[in-house]
Protein backbone atom coordinates (compact mmCIF):
# COMPACT_ATOMS: atom_id res chain seq x y z
CA UNK A 1 0.00 0.00 0.00
CA UNK A 2 2.86 2.17 1.06
CA UNK A 3 4.44 2.08 -2.54
CA UNK A 4 2.15 3.92 -4.58
CA UNK A 5 2.14 7.30 -2.48
CA UNK A 6 6.02 6.35 -2.21
CA UNK A 7 6.33 7.17 -5.96
CA UNK A 8 4.03 9.73 -5.82
CA UNK A 9 5.89 11.79 -3.36
CA UNK A 10 9.60 10.48 -4.51
CA UNK A 11 10.31 14.17 -6.18
CA UNK A 12 8.73 15.97 -3.53
CA UNK A 13 10.96 13.93 -0.89
CA UNK A 14 13.77 14.30 -3.35
CA UNK A 15 13.72 18.10 -3.12
CA UNK A 16 13.80 18.57 0.51
CA UNK A 17 16.66 15.81 0.91
CA UNK A 18 18.66 16.79 -1.18
CA UNK A 19 17.77 20.37 -2.14
CA UNK A 20 16.64 21.52 1.41
CA UNK A 21 19.27 18.37 3.34
CA UNK A 22 15.97 17.79 5.99
CA UNK A 23 15.72 14.56 7.57
CA UNK A 24 12.69 12.46 8.30
CA UNK A 25 12.91 13.49 12.07
CA UNK A 26 12.55 17.39 10.88
CA UNK A 27 9.38 16.33 8.53
CA UNK A 28 7.70 14.48 11.32
CA UNK A 29 8.15 17.94 13.68
CA UNK A 30 7.16 20.06 11.24
CA UNK A 31 4.27 17.75 10.51
CA UNK A 32 3.95 18.11 14.47
CA UNK A 33 3.76 22.00 14.32
CA UNK A 34 1.38 22.04 11.05
CA UNK A 35 -0.88 19.97 13.10
CA UNK A 36 -0.65 21.92 16.29
CA UNK A 37 -1.11 24.79 14.32
CA UNK A 38 -4.37 23.54 12.77
CA UNK A 39 -5.21 22.89 16.29
CA UNK A 40 -5.12 26.72 17.30
CA UNK A 41 -7.01 27.69 14.07
CA UNK A 42 -9.84 25.44 14.72
CA UNK A 43 -10.12 25.86 18.31
CA UNK A 44 -10.65 29.51 17.26
CA UNK A 45 -13.28 28.57 15.14
CA UNK A 46 -11.45 28.89 12.29
CA UNK A 47 -12.31 25.65 10.66
CA UNK A 48 -11.33 26.29 7.23
CA UNK A 49 -7.95 27.51 7.70
CA UNK A 50 -7.44 25.05 10.55
CA UNK A 51 -8.61 21.91 8.14
CA UNK A 52 -6.26 23.54 5.59
CA UNK A 53 -3.38 22.93 7.89
CA UNK A 54 -4.44 19.61 8.87
CA UNK A 55 -4.12 18.58 5.69
CA UNK A 56 -1.04 20.00 5.26
CA UNK A 57 0.15 18.20 8.23
CA UNK A 58 -0.79 15.22 6.75
CA UNK A 59 1.13 15.49 3.61
CA UNK A 60 4.16 16.16 5.62
CA UNK A 61 3.42 13.53 7.94
CA UNK A 62 3.24 11.06 4.90
CA UNK A 63 6.52 12.59 3.39
CA UNK A 64 8.78 11.16 6.62
CA UNK A 65 8.20 7.67 6.19
CA UNK A 66 8.50 7.69 2.47
CA UNK A 67 11.59 9.60 2.96
CA UNK A 68 12.99 7.18 5.46
CA UNK A 69 12.28 4.09 3.09
CA UNK A 70 13.59 5.97 -0.54
CA UNK A 71 16.72 6.77 1.87
CA UNK A 72 17.02 3.73 3.54
CA UNK A 73 16.60 5.73 6.77
CA UNK A 74 14.29 3.46 8.23
CA UNK A 75 14.53 2.64 11.89
CA UNK A 76 12.52 1.49 14.79
CA UNK A 77 13.46 4.76 16.97
CA UNK A 78 12.07 6.91 13.75
CA UNK A 79 9.03 4.96 13.72
CA UNK A 80 8.06 5.83 17.23
CA UNK A 81 8.86 9.21 17.15
CA UNK A 82 6.35 9.34 14.07
CA UNK A 83 3.73 7.35 16.08
CA UNK A 84 3.95 9.87 19.54
CA UNK A 85 4.20 12.83 17.37
CA UNK A 86 1.14 11.66 15.15
CA UNK A 87 -0.94 10.68 18.37
CA UNK A 88 -0.36 13.95 19.82
CA UNK A 89 -1.07 15.61 16.62
CA UNK A 90 -4.69 14.18 16.67
CA UNK A 91 -4.87 14.52 20.38
CA UNK A 92 -4.58 18.43 19.75
CA UNK A 93 -6.79 18.38 17.03
CA UNK A 94 -9.57 16.38 18.69
CA UNK A 95 -9.34 18.50 22.00
CA UNK A 96 -9.66 21.67 19.62
CA UNK A 97 -12.89 20.28 18.16
CA UNK A 98 -13.95 20.02 21.64
CA UNK A 99 -12.50 23.62 22.53
CA UNK A 100 -14.35 25.09 19.74
CA UNK A 101 -17.93 23.46 20.92
CA UNK A 102 -18.09 21.69 17.73
CA UNK A 103 -18.11 18.29 19.99
CA UNK A 104 -18.70 17.47 23.90
CA UNK A 105 -15.45 17.43 25.40
CA UNK A 106 -16.05 13.53 26.80
CA UNK A 107 -16.48 12.57 23.42
CA UNK A 108 -13.03 14.13 22.17
CA UNK A 109 -10.94 12.38 25.05
CA UNK A 110 -12.76 8.96 24.14
CA UNK A 111 -11.76 9.48 20.97
CA UNK A 112 -8.16 9.79 21.51
CA UNK A 113 -8.36 6.96 24.01
CA UNK A 114 -9.68 4.43 21.22
CA UNK A 115 -7.14 6.07 18.68
CA UNK A 116 -4.35 5.37 21.52
CA UNK A 117 -5.66 1.91 22.28
CA UNK A 118 -5.50 1.18 18.48
CA UNK A 119 -1.98 2.33 18.46
CA UNK A 120 -0.81 -0.09 21.26
CA UNK A 121 -1.97 -3.49 19.03
CA UNK A 122 -1.71 -2.42 15.55
CA UNK A 123 2.03 -3.01 14.99
CA UNK A 124 1.55 -5.95 16.35
CA UNK A 125 -1.59 -7.23 14.83
CA UNK A 126 -0.77 -5.54 11.57
CA UNK A 127 -4.40 -4.19 11.43
CA UNK A 128 -5.19 -0.31 11.71
CA UNK A 129 -8.25 0.84 9.63
CA UNK A 130 -6.93 4.20 9.10
CA UNK A 131 -10.20 6.00 10.57
CA UNK A 132 -8.54 9.01 12.56
CA UNK A 133 -8.42 13.02 11.70
CA UNK A 134 -8.97 11.92 7.98
CA UNK A 135 -12.55 10.99 8.97
CA UNK A 136 -12.51 15.00 10.00
CA UNK A 137 -12.66 16.70 6.48
CA UNK A 138 -16.19 15.18 5.93
CA UNK A 139 -17.98 17.89 8.35
CA UNK A 140 -19.15 19.34 5.39
CA UNK A 141 -21.64 16.88 4.73
CA UNK A 142 -22.10 15.11 8.74
CA UNK A 143 -22.32 16.88 12.04
CA UNK A 144 -18.84 16.43 14.00
CA UNK A 145 -20.28 14.82 16.81
CA UNK A 146 -21.59 12.11 14.38
CA UNK A 147 -17.89 12.04 13.03
CA UNK A 148 -16.04 11.19 16.37
CA UNK A 149 -18.71 8.50 16.81
CA UNK A 150 -17.20 7.23 13.97
CA UNK A 151 -13.99 7.59 14.83
CA UNK A 152 -14.33 6.23 18.29
CA UNK A 153 -16.57 2.98 17.33
CA UNK A 154 -13.93 1.98 14.17
CA UNK A 155 -10.94 2.95 16.24
CA UNK A 156 -12.09 0.68 19.41
CA UNK A 157 -13.58 -2.06 17.02
CA UNK A 158 -10.44 -2.11 15.55
CA UNK A 159 -8.45 -2.57 18.85
CA UNK A 160 -10.71 -5.46 19.66
CA UNK A 161 -9.73 -6.98 16.32
CA UNK A 162 -6.32 -6.46 16.81
CA UNK A 163 -6.62 -7.90 19.85
CA UNK A 164 -8.38 -10.95 18.15
CA UNK A 165 -5.80 -11.01 15.85
CA UNK A 166 -3.07 -11.32 17.94
CA UNK A 167 -4.71 -13.72 20.29
CA UNK A 168 -4.83 -16.09 17.17
CA UNK A 169 -1.26 -15.91 16.32
CA UNK A 170 -0.49 -16.78 20.36
CA UNK A 171 -2.95 -19.69 19.59
CA UNK A 172 -1.33 -21.25 16.45
CA UNK A 173 1.74 -20.56 18.36
CA UNK A 174 0.55 -22.69 21.55
CA UNK A 175 -0.95 -25.59 18.77
CA UNK A 176 2.69 -25.67 17.39
CA UNK A 177 4.14 -26.30 20.86
CA UNK A 178 1.42 -29.20 21.70
CA UNK A 179 1.88 -31.11 24.12
CA UNK A 180 0.14 -30.56 27.93
CA UNK A 181 -2.75 -28.67 26.67
CA UNK A 182 -3.13 -27.87 30.03
CA UNK A 183 0.24 -26.34 30.91
CA UNK A 184 0.25 -24.77 26.57
CA UNK A 185 -0.11 -21.36 27.44
CA UNK A 186 2.50 -20.72 30.01
CA UNK A 187 5.17 -22.91 28.19
CA UNK A 188 3.69 -21.00 25.01
CA UNK A 189 4.36 -17.45 27.11
CA UNK A 190 8.07 -18.92 28.23
CA UNK A 191 8.75 -19.09 24.82
CA UNK A 192 7.36 -16.05 23.47
CA UNK A 193 9.55 -14.63 26.20
CA UNK A 194 12.78 -16.20 24.72
CA UNK A 195 12.91 -17.80 28.39
CA UNK A 196 12.99 -21.00 27.00
CA UNK A 197 15.87 -22.09 23.33
CA UNK A 198 16.03 -24.64 21.80
CA UNK A 199 19.10 -25.82 19.26
CA UNK A 200 16.73 -25.89 16.42
CA UNK A 201 16.94 -24.30 12.90
CA UNK A 202 15.20 -20.73 13.36
CA UNK A 203 13.03 -21.70 9.79
CA UNK A 204 11.00 -24.73 11.24
CA UNK A 205 8.71 -23.77 14.84
CA UNK A 206 9.86 -26.92 16.89
CA UNK A 207 7.15 -29.30 18.16
CA UNK A 208 7.93 -30.37 21.85
CA UNK A 209 8.52 -33.75 21.14
CA UNK A 210 10.97 -32.84 19.37
CA UNK A 211 13.57 -31.17 21.87
CA UNK A 212 16.09 -32.28 24.19
CA UNK A 213 15.08 -33.57 27.35
CA UNK A 214 17.89 -33.87 29.53
CA UNK A 215 16.28 -37.20 30.50
CA UNK A 216 13.10 -35.74 31.42
CA UNK A 217 10.36 -36.93 28.62
CA UNK A 218 8.48 -34.29 28.08
CA UNK A 219 4.55 -34.31 27.38
CA UNK A 220 2.65 -35.63 25.00
CA UNK A 221 -1.22 -35.95 23.06
CA UNK A 222 -0.84 -39.26 25.15
CA UNK A 223 0.08 -37.73 28.80
CA UNK A 224 -2.52 -34.83 27.85
CA UNK A 225 -5.82 -37.11 26.82
CA UNK A 226 -4.82 -39.41 30.18
CA UNK A 227 -5.45 -36.24 31.80
CA UNK A 228 -9.47 -35.07 32.61
CA UNK A 229 -9.80 -31.62 33.21
CA UNK A 230 -12.02 -29.24 33.39
CA UNK A 231 -13.90 -27.90 30.41
CA UNK A 232 -12.63 -24.28 29.58
CA UNK A 233 -16.20 -23.81 28.55
CA UNK B 1 -17.81 -22.18 32.85
CA UNK B 2 -20.38 -23.68 31.06
CA UNK B 3 -22.51 -21.02 29.14
CA UNK B 4 -26.02 -22.13 30.97
CA UNK B 5 -24.11 -20.90 34.61
CA UNK B 6 -23.53 -17.64 32.69
CA UNK B 7 -26.90 -16.93 31.54
CA UNK B 8 -28.66 -17.93 35.04
CA UNK B 9 -25.84 -15.19 36.40
CA UNK B 10 -26.91 -12.99 33.76
CA UNK B 11 -30.64 -13.32 34.23
CA UNK B 12 -30.72 -12.74 38.31
CA UNK B 13 -28.59 -9.69 37.31
CA UNK B 14 -31.65 -8.72 35.13
CA UNK B 15 -34.14 -9.78 37.25
CA UNK B 16 -32.51 -7.83 40.47
CA UNK B 17 -31.61 -4.43 38.50
CA UNK B 18 -35.02 -5.10 36.80
CA UNK B 19 -33.05 -3.91 33.29
CA UNK B 20 -35.28 -3.30 30.08
CA UNK B 21 -34.24 -3.02 26.44
CA UNK B 22 -30.87 -1.70 25.42
CA UNK B 23 -29.91 -2.34 29.09
CA UNK B 24 -31.15 -6.10 29.59
CA UNK B 25 -29.58 -6.74 25.23
CA UNK B 26 -25.68 -5.21 27.00
CA UNK B 27 -26.18 -7.35 29.67
CA UNK B 28 -26.71 -10.35 28.05
CA UNK B 29 -24.30 -9.31 25.47
CA UNK B 30 -21.35 -8.63 28.27
CA UNK B 31 -22.48 -11.60 30.50
CA UNK B 32 -23.41 -14.22 28.14
CA UNK B 33 -22.49 -13.21 24.38
CA UNK B 34 -18.55 -12.35 24.96
CA UNK B 35 -18.53 -16.21 25.00
CA UNK B 36 -18.25 -15.97 21.22
CA UNK B 37 -13.94 -15.65 21.01
CA UNK B 38 -14.54 -19.70 21.68
CA UNK B 39 -16.12 -19.95 17.97
CA UNK B 40 -13.34 -17.67 16.93
CA UNK B 41 -10.90 -20.69 18.46
CA UNK B 42 -13.04 -23.57 16.55
CA UNK B 43 -11.19 -23.73 13.36
CA UNK B 44 -7.54 -23.81 15.37
CA UNK B 45 -9.16 -26.75 17.57
CA UNK B 46 -10.26 -28.12 14.43
CA UNK B 47 -6.87 -27.80 12.73
CA UNK B 48 -4.91 -28.79 16.13
CA UNK B 49 -6.87 -31.84 17.47
CA UNK B 50 -9.25 -32.40 14.53
CA UNK B 51 -12.92 -33.55 15.96
CA UNK B 52 -12.11 -35.65 18.78
CA UNK B 53 -12.78 -34.49 22.56
CA UNK B 54 -9.79 -33.46 24.19
CA UNK B 55 -10.55 -31.50 27.48
CA UNK B 56 -7.72 -28.29 28.36
CA UNK B 57 -7.80 -26.61 24.82
CA UNK B 58 -6.75 -23.08 25.24
CA UNK B 59 -10.37 -21.74 24.23
CA UNK B 60 -10.03 -18.04 25.64
CA UNK B 61 -9.10 -14.84 24.41
CA UNK B 62 -8.31 -11.78 25.03
CA UNK B 63 -12.34 -11.06 24.70
CA UNK B 64 -13.29 -12.34 27.92
CA UNK B 65 -10.08 -11.45 30.00
CA UNK B 66 -9.27 -8.31 32.09
CA UNK B 67 -7.44 -6.91 29.79
CA UNK B 68 -11.11 -5.77 27.76
CA UNK B 69 -11.85 -3.59 30.65
CA UNK B 70 -9.65 -1.46 28.24
CA UNK B 71 -12.03 -1.59 25.64
CA UNK B 72 -15.30 -2.17 27.90
CA UNK B 73 -14.98 1.08 30.18
CA UNK B 74 -14.74 3.42 27.15
CA UNK B 75 -17.66 2.18 25.92
CA UNK B 76 -19.51 2.27 28.82
CA UNK B 77 -18.72 5.65 28.89
CA UNK B 78 -19.94 6.68 25.30
CA UNK B 79 -22.82 4.69 25.69
CA UNK B 80 -23.41 6.37 29.51
CA UNK B 81 -24.23 3.12 31.44
CA UNK B 82 -22.44 0.86 33.73
CA UNK B 83 -24.37 -2.65 32.69
CA UNK B 84 -21.35 -3.48 29.87
CA UNK B 85 -19.12 -3.43 33.00
CA UNK B 86 -20.77 -4.85 35.98
CA UNK B 87 -22.04 -8.04 33.57
CA UNK B 88 -18.24 -8.39 32.29
CA UNK B 89 -17.29 -8.51 35.90
CA UNK B 90 -19.60 -11.15 36.70
CA UNK B 91 -18.71 -13.06 33.88
CA UNK B 92 -14.43 -12.71 34.39
CA UNK B 93 -15.23 -13.68 38.28
CA UNK B 94 -16.98 -16.87 37.34
CA UNK B 95 -14.65 -17.85 34.81
CA UNK B 96 -11.60 -17.00 36.90
CA UNK B 97 -13.10 -19.68 39.27
CA UNK B 98 -12.38 -22.57 37.02
CA UNK B 99 -8.72 -23.35 37.41
CA UNK B 100 -7.27 -23.39 34.12
CA UNK B 101 -4.56 -21.59 32.53
CA UNK B 102 -5.59 -17.73 32.24
CA UNK B 103 -3.31 -14.98 30.67
CA UNK B 104 -5.10 -11.89 32.26
CA UNK B 105 -3.30 -9.07 30.26
CA UNK B 106 -1.97 -10.67 27.37
CA UNK B 107 -0.45 -9.21 25.14
CA UNK B 108 0.67 -6.70 27.44
CA UNK B 109 2.01 -9.07 30.02
CA UNK B 110 2.50 -12.90 29.74
CA UNK B 111 1.07 -13.67 33.29
CA UNK B 112 -0.63 -16.61 33.60
CA UNK B 113 -3.12 -17.53 36.12
CA UNK B 114 -5.14 -20.10 37.21
CA UNK B 115 -7.40 -17.72 39.08
CA UNK B 116 -8.93 -18.53 42.72
CA UNK B 117 -10.36 -21.23 44.05
CA UNK B 118 -8.03 -23.44 42.53
CA UNK B 119 -7.98 -26.18 45.56
CA UNK B 120 -11.83 -27.20 45.28
CA UNK B 121 -12.66 -29.04 41.86
CA UNK B 122 -14.22 -27.04 39.04
CA UNK B 123 -16.88 -29.54 38.56
CA UNK B 124 -17.93 -29.13 42.42
CA UNK B 125 -17.72 -25.05 42.02
CA UNK B 126 -19.83 -25.05 39.04
CA UNK B 127 -22.38 -27.51 40.08
CA UNK B 128 -22.69 -25.64 43.76
CA UNK B 129 -23.08 -22.30 41.59
CA UNK B 130 -25.32 -23.62 39.22
CA UNK B 131 -28.00 -24.59 42.02
CA UNK B 132 -27.52 -20.97 44.22
CA UNK B 133 -28.19 -19.09 40.65
CA UNK B 134 -31.10 -21.38 39.82
CA UNK B 135 -32.88 -20.82 43.32
CA UNK B 136 -32.09 -17.51 42.93
CA UNK B 137 -33.27 -17.13 39.85
CA UNK B 138 -36.88 -18.69 40.90
CA UNK B 139 -37.33 -17.21 43.76
CA UNK B 140 -36.96 -13.46 42.71
CA UNK B 141 -39.16 -14.28 39.59
CA UNK B 142 -41.36 -15.75 42.51
CA UNK B 143 -41.48 -12.79 44.96
CA UNK B 144 -42.31 -10.44 41.41
CA UNK B 145 -45.37 -11.99 40.69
Amino acid sequence: MKRLPDRLARSMVRVLRERLGLSPAQITWAAFWASAAAAVLIASRWLAAGLVLMALGQILDGLDGAMARQYQLVSDEGHRHDTVLDRASEALIFLAFAIAGLVPLAHALLAIAAVLLLTTVCDRSGFDPGFKRFVLYFGAWLPYPTLFAVIFGVNLAAYVIGLLIIDCQFQVRMDRLGGDLDTVASRAVAEEAGAIRYPVPATRHPRIDDRPTDGIRPPTRESFSARQIADSG
Amino acid sequence: MKIFTHVLATTLGVQALDLHGRDAVLAYGFGVAIDIDHALKAPFYLRAVGLRDERGYYWRSSLQEPVAFLWIAPLSLWLGTAVPLLFFAIHLLMDYSVSFEKMPFYPYSGWVTRGWLVNVPDNVKEAVLFVVLLVANVALWLSRR
